[in-house]
């Protein structure tokens, strides 16, 4: 073939047969030429100019490629063991009030809950929330030994017997996110529930609850001993970890803030968050579909001109999905919980506090989804208006019922989280671009 | 909406030399800290300038290339930055965030000044906007994306609007994150799609989500160009592309020389990538756009283009550089020993990675056109599956099945001797569809190896004389050339001897690193020049 010299007719003809389509622009039409017919770059050049001249080709519609959705696996290994977990762990409370006291206990858990669920939506959002989370873990392995002990000895110093049973509490359960988030849930159910059974044995509680401690710190050393290999994702910012830190925190706070909310009282206050934890399961794992549904919702839909499609309703759509499914199976559970304890002739909580969970349980859900698309200040101003509604309640009302502060808290933060997460929903596009892909 | 980019985007570069007193170092690998001697007044320092002059700092701009990864570019860089001692190497790499050490060790006249971390979740450290920089900064997303994919994207806006961002390094996740950042976006994206040129075709009907996409890479531009750059006397990019991002701002601000060298074209590269990817319309339309915009912006900004072929500099040219910028430096080998003959055994050796741009699907099937007529011959390829190119990996072992290749066709990975391999060949084959100046086929001439190519890149100037060239993807004209010198031992000894003696001449490194010294100094002195005026 004589390549010094080409017709545009020719080099259209040649330029389709390799692509099966007209070249986009002039440079497509010379590389192609180049690379597959040998045309030398000058000419070819001239070439793809000439050509485009003569055979311009249509707008053509286009529709990007969708991102892979994430696979989930073992999600259903990991509600269970979480659920077991929690069962396990609410099953403590008696054996550890009646060997320390019930002020003893009591601090323990108020320091506990803020302290573990600030730790773990720390921990989440630097390392267990992305992709080379662990193997980043692991490179602080000898702090993660040395920050437990230093954890209980502050604690054992600054609030005694009290600030013993928080550190061990909070080491145990900051544990099991690691442990699940390693996919070692069962063990971590199984470390959890032969505590349980040794307690329940009488067996001292408090060296149970230490050597679980101590156990669960092991373990978690052991799990971020992950195959480094080559590192590809970063750890999350350490600023973004640190507001997800306080959010946590005003999570926990919130939970315990409530005097009416009695954590000491055997098992039960405990077992009345197994509805809305088993429910906020469900709702969390429709509602992180969204990430995939908004780029469906937005596939095809032309940045000029008008669509007919409105693409905003997908992700409403999963929004509400999601808080119907965690308010359903509240309430069905919350049902069922109490219905159990008519059974069995044991009292439950009453019915204003298995609201407030539920409450909160969406609170949480709304509040997390913000904070996953970089709308911490957010999500921090909404828990924050929970403590404070929660603490107004408490000042102003004098709690006409059980749990009223934390429903007061949890309603007026959700009247401030749901705008913010629905107007992020109802602009897909903007949310898109400048949230989700853009950390 | 903005009609072009707006006043604070449109930040002079400052004149040449006008921002520019660096400080010097005395000895190559010095400390960078002050000594104590360097603090006394009157006499003395006027005596160490006089005695030892200033040695000139290159900064040397990659992308994910050397020092991180093995490859043609990382050897070339690996050759100037150690035989050039001379000068003061800051190597400023352009790398995914992977965390591994880099694969090759500086030297100590080099070092490596940062790391920019493209798609990582750093951020950089800055003060917040004032309310009229949030305003102006709002256009920065439409600046961007009419620039740089606009068919006469405005190139001084874009140093402009990369200036901008170097000077505001904490805005620019705010402004890309911002309602009026998206909409400024939008606004300029439906610009570019509304264009009608001729020679440009018309842009497809892109998709949300295909603008989504482009809005988060522009992004990272905006991030490659916050980056800070060290002081320096000439800048040195190797590729016009991202690379090019950090040089034209320094360039911009200090007016210190810029030097390209292009070893592939990144345009030319950027379009076979697109045609091989069977992505979307959009997709194809937004990488070659960006791509040609990156490059109108370096080739805008350089002062010099040394591409390493001809070939290269007819694309550049074409491209719209003024020739009178290019200055063509091939590639080049350290003096081969004398070839040894020919071993005999019928061996048809390829070294390259396995990736689309090298057509192994090709090389498969000339193997196994040649095994009819030469069927005792052998086949080895030597190199490692391109990161990213798993599946044209898969692609090419299924192929080799479905061919029946057997053990006459041997994909040997890696490997640490490509004289060795070579010397073991009778013919040397290479069957890409881009290349610059391959560095295979110099090994090749240097063991004195006939080669039998696609002619393309900078391939035809090489092999002229010294081996058969086939236009890319003629399986049948590859094959009849590889059996004809494996039939032919006399002639294949002849043609190999021929490259040989040409590699000598024209293809050597010493010529290479003497050619970049030349360069190197010229732009060095002009920068000095400059400042002085």
């Amino acid at each position: 073939m004589d390549t010094t010299t080409i017709s545009a007719e020719r080099a259209g003809r040649l330029v389709e047969a390799r692509l099966d389509r007209l070249p986009q622009d002039m440079l497509e039409a010379a590389v192609v030429l180049e690379a597959w017919a040998g045309v030398p770059a000058g000419r070819a050049l001239d070439a793809g100019r000439e050509l485009m001249a003569v055979r311009t080709p249509e707008r053509e519609k286009s529709a990007g490629a969708l991102p892979e959705a994430p696979v989930r696996e073992g999600f259903a290994a990991e509600a269970v063991s979480f659920v077991l977990a929690v069962v396990a762990i609410a099953c403590w409370a008696a054996p550890l009030a009646r060997e320390l006291g019930a002020e003893v206990l009591r601090v323990g858990l108020l320091v506990a809950l803020p302290l573990t669920l600030a730790l773990q939506w720390g921990l989440r959002s630097r390392y267990l929330g992305r992709k080379d989370g662990l193997a980043h873990l692991g490179r602080h392995r000898l702090r993660l030994v040395l920050l437990p002990l230093l954890l209980t000895g502050g604690l054992t110093a600054g609030l005694g017997e009290g600030g013993t049973v928080a550190a061990l509490l909070t080491l145990t359960w900051t544990a099991g996110t690691v442990l699940i988030a390693r996919r070692w849930s069962a063990l971590y159910a199984g470390g959890v529930i032969a505590a349980t059974a040794a307690m329940l044995a009488g067996v001292p509680a408090l060296p149970v609850l230490a050597v679980t401690a101590a156990l669960a710190t092991v373990a978690v050393a052991a799990a971020v001993r992950v195959p480094v290999g080559d590192i590809l994702h970063a750890p999350g910012r350490a600023r973004r970890a640190l507001a997800a830190m306080a959010i946590g925190a005003g999570l926990g706070t919130l939970l315990v803030a409530d005097p009416t909310v009695d954590w000491t009282v055997g098992a039960v206050p405990a077992l009345a968050l197994l509805p809305s934890t088993v429910a906020s399961f469900w709702g969390g794992y429709h509602l992180w579909s969204f990430q995939q549904v908004i780029p469906r919702a937005l596939s095809g839909v032309p940045v000029a001109g008008p669509d007919a499609r409105n693409p905003a309703w997908p992700g409403l759509r999963v929004l509400f999905g999601a808080v119907g499914r965690l308010v359903a199976a509240t309430v069905v559970l919350s049902g069922l919980l109490m219905l159990a304890g008519d059974v069995f002739g044991s009292r439950t909580s009453g019915v204003s506090v298995l609201a407030a969970f539920g409450l909160v349980a969406l609170l949480t859900l709304i509040v997390s989804l913000l904070e996953s698309v970089g709308r911490a200040g957010w999500a921090l101003l909404s828990v924050a208006t929970a403590v404070g509604g929660e603490l107004l309640v408490g000042v102003a009302g004098g709690e006409p019922f059980p749990a009223a502060g934390l429903i007061g808290g949890a309603a007026l933060a959700l009247a401030v989280a749901l705008p913010g997460a629905v107007s992020l929903l109802a602009r897909p596009a903007r949310t898109l671009a400048t949230a989700l892909w853009i950390a | 909406m903005p009609a072009s980019a707006p006043q604070g985007l449109r930040e002079r570069p400052a004149q040449r030399g006008g921002a520019h007193a660096p400080p010097r170092h005395a000895t190559a690998g010095a400390p960078r800290a002050r000594r104590p001697e360097d603090h006394r007044p009157a006499l003395r320092p006027r005596i160490m300038r006089a005695v030892a002059p200033p040695r000139p700092r290159v900064l040397l701009t990659t992308e994910g290339t050397y020092p991180y990864a093995v490859g043609g570019v990382s050897s070339w860089c690996d050759l100037l930055v150690k035989n050039l001692h001379e000068f003061d190497w800051q190597v400023l790499p352009i790398v995914a965030p992977h965390g591994r050490p880099p694969l090759y060790e500086l030297p100590a006249h080099a070092r490596q000044v940062g790391r920019i971390e493209v798609w990582s979740e750093t951020l950089p450290m800055g003060r917040r906007l004032r309310p009229s920089e949030r305003r102006a900064g709002a256009e920065l997303p439409a600046v961007l994306v009419r620039g740089l994919l606009g068919w006469n994207g405005d190139y001084d806006a874009v140093v402009g609007a990369f200036v901008w961002c170097r000077k505001h390094p904490a805005g620019v996740r705010r402004v890309f994150r911002s309602r009026r950042g998206w909409e400024s976006f939008l606004w300029g994206l439906r610009r570019v799609l509304a264009e009608r040129i001729p020679e440009a075709g018309s842009p497809p009907a892109l998709d949300m989500v295909e603008a989504a996409q482009l809005y988060q890479t522009l992004y990272w531009v905006a991030r490659t160009a916050v980056e800070p750059t060290p002081a320096t006397d000439v800048l040195h990019v190797t590729a016009a592309g991202w690379s090019a991002v950090p040089a034209l701002v320094h360039k911009a601000l200090h007016g210190t020389p810029m030097i390209l060298t292009e070893h592939g074209v990144f345009v030319r590269e950027a379009y076979l990538a697109a045609v091989r990817s069977g992505g979307s319309p959009g997709s194809r339309f937004t990488a070659t756009r960006l791509a040609r915009g990156l490059a109108r912006a370096a080739y805008a900004g350089a002062d010099v283009v040394s591409p390493v072929t001809d070939a290269n500099g007819v694309w550049e040219r074409g491209l719209g550089i003024d020739p009178a910028k290019i200055h063509v430096l091939y590639n080049g080998l350290r003096q081969p020993a004398p070839p040894t003959p020919p071993p005999g055994n019928r061996v048809v050796v390829s070294v390259g990675r396995i990736d689309p741009l090298k057509d192994v699907h090709t090389m498969l099937r000339v193997a196994k056109e040649t095994l009819r007529h030469v069927p005792d011959a052998r086949f080895l390829h030597y190199g490692p599956v391109t990161e990213g190119q798993e599946a044209y990996g898969r692609a090419c072992d299924a192929l080799h099945e479905q061919l029946g290749l057997g053990d006459r066709f041997r994909f040997m990975g890696r490997t640490k001797d490509p004289d060795g391999v070579v010397r073991d060949a009778d013919v040397v084959l290479m069957t890409s569809i881009s290349e610059g100046l391959p560095m295979s086929i110099l090994e090749a001439m240097g063991q004195g190896r006939p080669v039998v190519s696609t002619g393309v890149g900078g391939v035809p100037d090489v092999v002229r004389g010294c081996g058969v060239v086939v236009p890319p993807g003629d399986v049948h004209g590859l094959a009849m050339a590889v059996t004809t010198l494996l039939r032919q031992p006399a002639l294949a000894d002849q043609l190999g001897r021929r490259g040989h003696g040409r590699l000598g001449r024209i293809f050597n490194e010493a010529a290479c690193v003497d050619g970049y010294r030349e360069l190197l100094g010229a732009a060095a002195r002009s920068g000095h020049t400059a400042v002085e005026r």
